[in-house]
C-alpha cells in the first residue's frame, strides 16, 4: 500500500526544548495510533504533519505533496486540535457552518454538511446554544465535528477522547472505526494505551521526541510481557501464597507490603503467572481482595524501552 | 431519587492560615510584570521625573554653584509644597502611571477569568478580600515606587541637603500629604484597573480600556472646556480630578475654580462603584452546609 | 496563461470573500463590538450636549459646522479612529493566536493571505460603519436646524472620506503590527498617542512620517482664531500626495501583514 503521509528526518525544537528528534516514518490508510506520555512530542508531530509549525530539519509530505502553505491540500485533511479553544460567541451550528464556508461549498451544501456533522456527534439538539455554554464533552464533540464535517480523506486527531465520558468515548471510537472502513487515513494520539488498543492495532510509540517503536500493537504488548512485571495481590493469606509462588521459575522476586496484607510478585512471564493464580486461590482457599499491576502502564513500558 | 448523603464532610477544625495568604499572588504579579519585554524601559521612563525633581532639590540647595546655569530663573527651583504638587500631579507622571497599569494590571483578573482559575484560588484558604488585596498589591507596588517612594525621598533629601530641619518645621504636614495623596491615587488606580480587568477575559481589550477611558475623559473635558469655558467640565476628566485633589492635599491653589470636594466625590464614587462591581463579579467557592 | 492567471485571481478573490463573510459575521456577534459601537457613538452624545447648552444659553453660540468640523471630526481623527483601528487591526491575527483558534483557519483550503485580507476587510468595514454612522448622527444633531441646507453635506462627505481613509490606513498598519509583535497593543498605544501625537507637530519633512499628517492635509485649514491650534504647525502635503501616500501606506502594510502571516510560525502557547 502507498503511504499517505511520509516524514523524513523530522526534527523540531523550541529554543532549548526538543520537540521531535529525527523521525522518519510512513503512514498508510487505516487507523494509526500515536502513543506516548504527556510531553512526548505527539502534538508536535501532528502539528508538523498538518503544517501548523515548521520543522527545523526534515520534510513532511502528504500524498507526495508538501504540506505547509499548500492550502488546497486541506480539502482532504481534517484536524482536531488538542487545545480547548473556540469562537466562544458562536453557536455550535454557526461554528461548523462558518468554518465550512471557507471550503468551496455552496451555502445549502455547507448547511447540509454542518447538520450532518452535528447529527454524527449527537449535538443536533444543542446546535443553537453558544459554545461557551457547552460542557467539556460537548466542546470536545463539536471540535471533532469540525474535523469531519467536510468528509476528509485524512483525519488527524489530537487527543480526541480527552474530557469525554465513557459513553462519549465509545461513540467517538465507533465513529473513528467507521471512517477506517471507508478507506480513510486516521491518526489518533493518546497517552492511554487501552484507548488506542480499542481503535487500532497499528501504533507509533513516541517518547522524548523519538519514535521508539512502530507497528503492530502486539509487538508492544510482547515488550510489556517480556520485561519483569510486578503484580500486587491483596488477600487474607499472603504468606501462604508467597510460599506457593516462590518455587516457580517465572517468579523472580516476592515481597510483602509494609502492612503485610499484600504480596508483591515480580515475574517475567505474565501469562504463566496469571494462568496459575486462580488455581492457587482455589486450591488453598485464599480469599482475594484485590489484584493490581502497579507498573502495568505506558510509562513502565517506556521506562523498559529506554532501559531505566 | 434523592441524594441522602453528601460525598464529603465538612472539616470543623481550626484553619491555620498563613499570615499573608495574598502575598504569593502579589509576588507572582510583580515577577511576571518584570518579565515582560519593554516593561523595565517603561518603568525607568516613569522614574525620570523623579530623577529630574531630585536634581532640582539638589540645585535648590546649591544655587550659588549653579548660578551660571539658571541665571535669574530661580522660581521653579523653590522647593515647597508646590514643588511636590508639581511632581505628583504632573501630566507626564500620571500618563506613565496609566502606562504602568496597562503593563501590570490589564491581566490581573481578566487572565483568571480567561483560564477559569478563580476556583483554584478559592479552593485554597484564601478569602475574596485577600484575593483582591493580592491583586491590588501588584499595582500598589509599582505605583508606590513612582509616587510614595520618590515623594518621601525628596523630603528626606531636602532635609539632608539643607543640613537642618527648617523645611520640616515650615511644613510639618508635608509627609502626611505625600502619604495621603500617594495612597489615594494608588488606591483609585488599583480599583479602576481591577474593575476594567474584570470586565473581559481579553487582556488586549482591557489594555485599550485602561488607556482609552483615562485619555477619553480628558479629551472630552478639553473639548467642552474649550467651547464653554465652564470649570465644572473638569469633573469629567479623571486626570484633572486627581490634580484638583492633589492641589488641595498639598495646600496649593486649585487648577480649576471648583471645590476640590466635588473632584474627591467623583473619584470616591468611581472607586466605590468599582469595588461593588468587583465584589459581585468575582464569586468565591460556595460551601453548602 | 492569462486565463489561468485570471482563474487563480478569481479564486483568490473568492477566498477573500469567504474570509470576509466569516469574520464580518463573527465581528458583529462578539460583545466587544457592541462596546466599541457605544464608544464610537459618544461624540453623538457630546454633540447633543453641546447643542442643548447652546439652545438654552445663547452666550455659547458657535457655528454648527465649525463645531462639527473642528471638534467632532478632530475627536474622531485624533482619538477614536486610532483606538478602533488599533483594537480591530491588531486583533486580525493576535486574537487568533491568543485565543488559539488559528488552527481552525490554517487547516482550511484557503490561502493565509486571503484570510488576512478578508478579515482586514471585514473589520475595516465594521469600524468604518461604526464611525460613519456616528459622524452622520453627530452632524444631524448639530445641524438639526439646517438639514435642508445641502451644501453642508459636502463637508460631511469630505470628513467621512478622510476618516474612512484614516481607518483603512491605520487598520492596515496595526494589522501588520499584530502579525509581527506579541505586545501589539502596547506598541500601538505608544505609536498612536506618542509618535503620532508628537511627530505631527515637528517642522519640515519630519511630520510626513506620521499618518495623521496626510489625514490633516486633506482637511481645510481653519482661519486663525479659536480652533487654529487643531492644525498647529501643519505644513500640509497636497491633496493628491496625501491620498496617494495613505493608499500606499495601506497597501504596503497590508502586503507586509500577508507576508509575515504566511511565513511566520506561530506557536500557540498553553
Amino acid at each position: 500500500m502507498n503511504p499517505v503521509i511520509e516524514v523524513k528526518n523530522l526534527s523540531k525544537w523550541y529554543g532549548n526544548v526538543l520537540g521531535l528528534n529525527d523521525v522518519t516514518l510512513q503512514i498508510e490508510p487505516g487507523i494509526t495510533g500515536l502513543l506516548g506520555p504527556n510531553g512526548a512530542g505527539k502534538s508536535t508531530f501532528l502539528k508538523l504533519i498538518t503544517g501548523q509549525i515548521i520543522p527545523k530539519i526534515g520534510t513532511v509530505s502528504i500524498k507526495g505533496k508538501k504540506v505547509r502553505n499548500n492550502y488546497p491540500l486541506f480539502r482532504e485533511i481534517g484536524y482536531c486540535p488538542e487545545q480547548d479553544s473556540f469562537y466562544e460567541e458562536l453557536t455550535g451550528k454557526e461554528f461548523l457552518l462558518r468554518l465550512l464556508s471557507l471550503f468551496p461549498y455552496s451555502p445549502p451544501e455547507a448547511e447540509a454538511k454542518a447538520e450532518q456533522a452535528l447529527e454524527i456527534v449527537e449535538l443536533t439538539k444543542e446546535k443553537d446554544r453558544v459554545i461557551k455554554a457547552y460542557s467539556r464533552g460537548m466542546r470536545q464533540r463539536i471540535k471533532f465535528a469540525q474535523a469531519i464535517a467536510h468528509d476528509p480523506e485524512i483525519l488527524v486527531l489530537d487527543e480526541p477522547l480527552s474530557g469525554l465520558d465513557p459513553l462519549g468515548r465509545r461513540k467517538i471510537i465507533r465513529l473513528i472505526k467507521e471512517y477506517q472502513k471507508k478507506g480513510k487515513t486516521i491518526i489518533v494520539s493518546s497517552h492511554i494505551l487501552p484507548e488506542i488498543e480499542a481503535m487500532t492495532k497499528t501504533i507509533i510509540l513516541i517518547h522524548q521526541g523519538k519514535v521508539f517503536a512502530q507497528g503492530d500493537i502486539h509487538y508492544i504488548r510482547d515488550l510489556i510481557d517480556t520485561h519483569p512485571h510486578i503484580v500486587s495481590v491483596k488477600c487474607d493469606q499472603p504468606r501462604l501464597l508467597a510460599e506457593k509462588f516462590i518455587h516457580e521459575d517465572f517468579v523472580l522476586n516476592v515481597k510483602f507490603s509494609p502492612a503485610e496484607d499484600s504480596l508483591l510478585v515480580e515475574t517475567d512471564n505474565r501469562d504463566k503467572f496469571f494462568s496459575l493464580l486462580p488455581s492457587l486461590f482455589i486450591e488453598n482457599k485464599i480469599e482475594v481482595q484485590e489484584i493490581t499491576s502497579p507498573d502495568d502502564n505506558l510509562q513502565a513500558v517506556f521506562d523498559y524501552l529506554v532501559g531505566k | 431519587m434523592t441524594i441522602k448523603e453528601k460525598g464529603y464532610s465538612h472539616w470543623e477544625g481550626e484553619l491555620a492560615e498563613k499570615k499573608l495568604p495574598w502575598w504569593p499572588i502579589t509576588r507572582f504579579g510583580i515577577r511576571s510584570t518584570f518579565r515582560k519585554k519593554f516593561f523595565k524601559f517603561f518603568f525607568f521612563g516613569a522614574l525620570l521625573p523623579a530623577v529630574v525633581f531630585l536634581v532640582g532639590i539638589y540645585i535648590s540647595e546649591r544655587l550659588e554653584d549653579f548660578r551660571f546655569m539658571i541665571r535669574n530663573q530661580t522660581n521653579f527651583l523653590t522647593v515647597d509644597p508646590g514643588y511636590f504638587k508639581s511632581y505628583f500631579t504632573g501630566d507626564f507622571l500620571l500618563f506613565m502611571m496609566v502606562a504602568i497599569l496597562v503593563f501590570c494590571g490589564s491581566g490581573l483578573i481578566s487572565d483568571d477569568l480567561k483560564h477559569n482559575s478563580l476556583q483554584l484560588y478559592f479552593s485554597r484558604p484564601l478569602k475574596k478580600g485577600q484575593y483582591f488585596l493580592g491583586k491590588a498589591s501588584v499595582i500598589f507596588f509599582f505605583l508606590f515606587l513612582v509616587t510614595l517612594v520618590p515623594g518621601l525621598v525628596f523630603f528626606i533629601m531636602k532635609l539632608i541637603f539643607a543640613g537642618n530641619f527648617k523645611f520640616f518645621a515650615s511644613y510639618p504636614w508635608l509627609p502626611l500629604s505625600i502619604i495621603g495623596y500617594s495612597v489615594l491615587v494608588t488606591l483609585f488606580f488599583a480599583l479602576y484597573t481591577l474593575f476594567l480587568s474584570s470586565l473581559s477575559k481579553n487582556r488586549r481589550y482591557v489594555s485599550i480600556l485602561i488607556f482609552a477611558v483615562y485619555i477619553f475623559s480628558d479629551i472630552i473635558f478639553g473639548i467642552f472646556y474649550g467651547i464653554f469655558r465652564s470649570p465644572y467640565f473638569a469633573l469629567i476628566s479623571l486626570k484633572v480630578n486627581l490634580q484638583q485633589i492633589g492641589a488641595f492635599i498639598f495646600n496649593q491653589k486649585l487648577p480649576y475654580s471648583i471645590p476640590w470636594i466635588y473632584s474627591f466625590l467623583i473619584i470616591f464614587s468611581i472607586s466605590l462603584l468599582a469595588a461593588v462591581y468587583l465584589k459581585n463579579k468575582v464569586k468565591e467557592v460556595t460551601i453548602i452546609k | 496563461m492569462i486565463s489561468i492567471d485570471k482563474k487563480s485571481a478569481a479564486a483568490f478573490l473568492d477566498s477573500i470573500g469567504k474570509s470576509f463573510s466569516f469574520f464580518f459575521f463573527l465581528g458583529k456577534k462578539v460583545n466587544r463590538t457592541k462596546v466599541f459601537i457605544l464608544i464610537s457613538f459618544l461624540p453623538v452624545i457630546m454633540a447633543a450636549i453641546i447643542k442643548c447648552i447652546q439652545y438654552f444659553n445663547k452666550n455659547y453660540w458657535l457655528e454648527d459646522l465649525s463645531v462639527f468640523s473642528n471638534i467632532i471630526i478632530f475627536f474622531y481623527l485624533q482619538f477614536l479612529i486610532l483606538i478602533l483601528a488599533l483594537f480591530f487591526g491588531s486583533s486580525i491575527s493576535s486574537e487568533e493566536i491568543e485565543g488559539k483558534t488559528l488552527t481552525y483557519l490554517t487547516t482550511r483550503p484557503i490561502p493565509k493571505s486571503a484570510l488576512i485580507l478578508g478579515k482586514y476587510s471585514a473589520y475595516a468595514l465594521l469600524i468604518i460603519l461604526m464611525v460613519n454612522i456616528g459622524v452622520i448622527l453627530s452632524f444631524a444633531v448639530l445641524n438639526i436646524d439646517h438639514l435642508l441646507d445641502f451644501p453642508r453635506y459636502k463637508i460631511l462627505l469630505r470628513d467621512m472620506g478622510v476618516l474612512t481613509l484614516g481607518l483603512i490606513c491605520y487598520t492596515s498598519f496595526f494589522a501588520f503590527i499584530g502579525t509581527f509583535l506579541k505586545k501589539s497593543i502596547l506598541f500601538g498605544l505608544i505609536f498612536s498617542f506618542g509618535w503620532e501625537n508628537i511627530i505631527q507637530y515637528f517642522p519640515g519633512s519630519t511630520q510626513r512620517f506620521t499618518i495623521v499628517h496626510y489625514l490633516k492635509s486633506l482637511l481645510p485649514q481653519p482661519v486663525r482664531g479659536r480652533f487654529s491650534f487643531l492644525l498647529f504647525r501643519l505644513e500640509p502635503s497636497s491633496t493628491g500626495t496625501a491620498i496617494m501616500m495613505l493608499l500606499l501606506i495601506t497597501a504596503v502594510f497590508l502586503g507586509l501583514a500577508c507576508l509575515v502571516f504566511s511565513q511566520k510560525e506561530y506557536i500557540l502557547e498553553d
